[in-house]
């Protein structure tokens, strides 16, 4: 049977079209108002329910507790309960929360004047000594927060409404690490009488209550009565479906019985581009993807930093941003690009230098024809990043196995055992809202967690207490620059691209408020402004 | 006297048996790459949160006096506390397992209602025209081959780009809404179904074509019998032991979790969460799982077995022989 040219024709168009590059998604939602992916519109009568799905639940055996919440799920989650005494904006300035103002007299105290009329969800007033109760608290436990603010001295009560905060040393990052959860208020009096167990159960300051929760299925919030920021929250209920498949979300999405999903596929805005009421907004994210160059491996492979300095030169952050994570990541340093202050990735020493220096640095260490394994999660788009990073290593001579493992096999396989016997793993940090607070990580002694394949490196300690006690202006510049270049120098954890966050809701249904760019992985953080169009 | 001797030997080997499942779960999940500590706490635990929640869970004694504290206390019912949740097993398990079950509700019913009658019918005709037959093998091989993440990510797909009148995803409990709950299950249960039906379609088929040479079958046509009176009288259950078993195993895996069906409609069952489990070392989840679905493979074969007794009384006596 002879096929009709015109058959061909079409078929051989349609190949060629699915060849070429990828149609510009455009259900992208588009704000005019600066820092913001969208601003729900006010004029949208309140009230409603809301149904979310996220990717996984909080889950940790140290249960409810914020303080010990370590995870931008958990942050997210909890962030509908609990308040903080400052906020970030979208610009990532510091902004009134539960402390309506504060004086910074000395570089090394702060006065926090308390907002009035604010109450936990049981109907008691929040005072100074729950500000003072909460900041004592997390100084005296094991979360990973105490270490991000600050070298905290002293914290007093100067009346019902002020607190005063007093460091050992200046430390700009302070205000910054204060507006995330671990750092939120909690209720002291109630913590400390027992009448409150808050691994188990949630009690903040914040526009919802909780009203049911199945691990690993669901959790309702319900709106709380007298939240002290008037009119607000706008949704009477939140539903959030806890939903671990990507097809499932999208498919919630575009049926319409989600209104907010939360993504990891990125292509997801092309995928759902033209299904109609839909909107996939790309937030920028601080997280970033970094490699880790295990300085204890097998055989003295990294051990040499003339080696690791060579893998730095070859990383093309570019192609990682735009093949893995189709062009929706950017190349960063180790102050994760977005944050005011940032470095610029292509002044750091690796980006000035060719491949010719990588090569001859490799024989100048005599590492001619390393091989190595590279250990990657599973999970999207790791696998597309560790493919990159192979490609890239092969241009001087490298050549990479990639070994895809599950979260746990992984996290067993780098944290496992001290010294640590991998060779190269890959991870992603989440970067906080100051440029200086992730780079805290890279002084093994401080972070704990990287003693098993990271040697201390007294030069680039002091540029990370530089960077993080020197006070914002150009000053400040100059110190994350050179935080950056020794974090780019060292190259035993080499920071890569960012990590974006894909966020899809029914334009139809919903409006929500979303910041272009998010610290602390708080799709959530406008949660009590977001309008219900149909409900 | 003989059907009590049966059915202790059976108890005692089902006993047997679940007793080295016990120490194969065990060690596997202490196998496992990555401990508990890596995982559940995450890297930036101190080593005193670890020690702590190695403590609370037993993890800090040894693994032989692990087992032993496991297995004795699961003889009594009690299958420790989920890392994560904080909750008992028994518990989590207690409110996932109306999910699976009616999803395998769905699924037997499928098999039953519509395998059986298909497989019956094909093999009836399989003298007829050629095109029938081949078009009935045909769909029942396409049933058994396409992969269930495949048919279902199609049927995701479809169901949710395009106004299709059904709701994919998520689940209603029967309590809450009845409605909402056929709505919700429709879609993973016809998914699931597809597989049940050809395979059971297959079994009885073949089944039934192998007794419509019997003799008997033939003195039952000379005789006069009317074809579907020969069908249930003489067919059915001579050729019901494979469809039984066929039934029976795919019940008890339908129990033990349709994992694939679970993920892509966001079904909150045992199969989903065993799979979690086992992604966050969650060991006393994976072992009471595990141990779980072994409990139903077993009680379904033994099932199987004396089924197979019932309504082949050739099997007891081919035992009986055996002994002599």
């Amino acid at each position: 049977m002879r096929i009709p040219r015109i058959l061909c024709a079409v078929a051989a168009t349609a190949v060629l079209a699915s060849c070429s590059a990828a149609p510009v998604s455009d259900n992208a939602p588009t704000s005019e108002v600066p820092g913001y992916l969208a601003v729900a519109d006010e004029a949208v009568t309140s009230g409603g329910t809301l149904d979310l799905q996220m990717t996984v639940d909080n889950g940790a055996p140290t249960g409810l507790d914020p303080q010990l919440a370590d995870v931008a799920t958990s942050w997210q989650l909890m962030s509908l309960v609990y308040e903080t005494l400052v906020t970030v904006g979208p610009d990532f300035s510091i902004e009134p929360a539960l402390a309506e103002s504060w004086d910074n007299p000395s570089p090394t105290e702060y006065v926090f004047n308390l907002r009035e009329g604010v109450t936990f969800s049981n109907g008691r007033a929040m005072t100074a000594d729950d500000v003072v109760g909460s900041f004592e608290r997390l100084l005296a436990g094991q979360g990973v927060w105490k270490t991000q603010i600050g070298p905290v001295e002293k914290v007093s009560k100067v009346d019902d409404r002020t607190v005063s905060v007093t460091l050992s040393s200046p430390y700009q990052p302070f205000l910054a690490s204060l507006a995330n959860v671990p750092a939120a208020v909690l209720p002291m009096q109630e913590i400390e009488d027992g009448s409150v167990d808050i691994t188990k159960e949630m009690l903040g300051t914040g526009p919802f209550v909780v009203k049911s929760h199945r691990q690993d299925v669901s959790w309702q919030f319900t709106r709380r009565d007298g939240y002290w920021a008037e009119g607000k929250p706008s949704a009477d209920t939140v539903n959030i479906t806890i939903a671990g498949q990507e097809q499932a979300r999208m498919a919630a999405l575009q049926n319409g019985s989600a209104d907010l999903v939360m993504l990891g596929n990125v292509d997801a805005p092309e995928l759902l581009n033209g299904v109609r009421g839909t909107a996939v907004g790309t937030q920028a994210t601080t997280d970033f993807y970094y490699l880790m160059l295990n300085s204890n491996a097998p055989g003295g492979k990294f051990d040499d930093p003339r080696v690791r300095q060579a893998i730095n030169i070859a990383m093309d952050r570019d192609a990682i941003a735009d093949s893995a994570l189709g062009g929706l990541g950017k190349p960063t340093g180790v102050t994760p690009a977005g944050l005011p202050g940032s470095c610029d990735p292509a002044l750091l020493p690796s980006a000035r230098a060719d491949l010719d220096r990588a090569r001859q640095l490799l024989k100048e260490a005599g590492a001619e024809n390393l091989t190595f394994e590279l250990a990657a999660y599973s999970t999207a788009p790791a696998p597309a990043v560790a493919q990159v990073i192979q490609q890239n290593l092969q241009r001087i001579g490298i050549t990479v196995n990639i070994e895809q493992l599950d979260e746990g096999s992984w996290s067993g396989k780098v944290y496992g055992e001290v010294p640590a016997t991998f060779d190269a793993a890959l991870s992603w940090f989440a970067g906080y809202a100051d440029a200086a607070m992730v780079g805290k990580w890279w002084n093994p002694e401080q972070a704990g967690f990287n003693l098993g394949f990271m040697e201390p490196n007294a030069e680039l300690n002091t540029a990370i207490d530089k960077a993080i006690a020197t006070p914002a202006g150009p000053e400040r510049d100059t110190a994350l620059q050179q935080l950056c270049d020794a974090v780019d120098t060292d190259a035993q954890m080499i920071p890569l691209v960012t990590r974006p966050a894909l966020i899809g809701y029914r334009s139809d249904a919903l409006s929500p408020t979303l910041y272009a760019t998010e610290g602390y992985g708080n799709v959530f953080r406008g949660i009590a402004d977001f309008r219900l169009l149909t409900k | 006297m003989r059907l009590f001797s049966w059915w202790l030997r059976r108890a005692l080997s089902a006993v047997v048996t679940l007793f080295l499942v016990s120490i194969l779960i065990f060690a596997a999940s202490r196998l496992m790459p990555g401990g508990f500590a890596e995982v559940v706490l995450g890297p930036f635990a101190t080593p005193e949160q670890k020690a702590e929640v190695a403590a609370k869970y037993g993890l800090d004694e040894s693994i032989v006096v692990q087992y032993w504290l496991w297995l004795t206390t699961a003889l009594t019912g009690d299958f420790g506390i989920s890392m994560i949740s904080g909750e008992p097993v028994t518990t989590e398990f207690g409110l996932r397992l109306p999910v699976t079950a009616e999803l395998a509700l769905f699924g037997v019913a499928a098999a039953l209602l519509i395998g059986v009658p298909l497989g019956v019918w094909t093999a009836v005709r399989a003298g007829g025209r050629r095109g029938r037959a081949a078009l009935g093998r045909l769909a029942s091989g396409l049933g058994v081959s396409v992969p269930e993440f495949v048919l279902g990510s199609i049927v995701v797909f479809l169901f949710s780009r395009y106004a299709l009148g059904l709701t994919v995803g998520g689940y209603v409990p029967v309590g809450e809404d009845p409605v909402g709950n056929l709505q919700s299950m429709l879609l993973p249960a016809a998914v699931l179904s597809v597989f049940v039906i050809a395979v059971t379609a297959r079994t009885t088929r073949d089944a039934v074509l192998g007794v419509l040479v019997e003799p008997y079958i033939t003195a039952a046509i000379a005789r006069g019998e009317s074809p579907g009176f020969i069908v249930v009288r003489h067919v059915l259950r001579n050729a019901s032991i494979p469809v039984v078993t066929v039934l029976t195993t795919v019940t008890a895996y339908l129990l033990g979790g349709a994992v694939i069906i679970e993920y892509l409609f966001n079904l909150p069952g045992v199969g989903t969460y065993i799979v979690q489990a086992v992604g966050r070392r969650d060991y006393a989840v994976v072992q009471a799982g595990v141990l779980l679905a072994a409990v139903v493979f077993i009680v379904m074969n033994t099932l199987t077995d004396a089924a197979a007794g019932v309504l082949d009384p050739r099997f007891g006596s081919a035992a009986k022989g055996r002994k002599r």
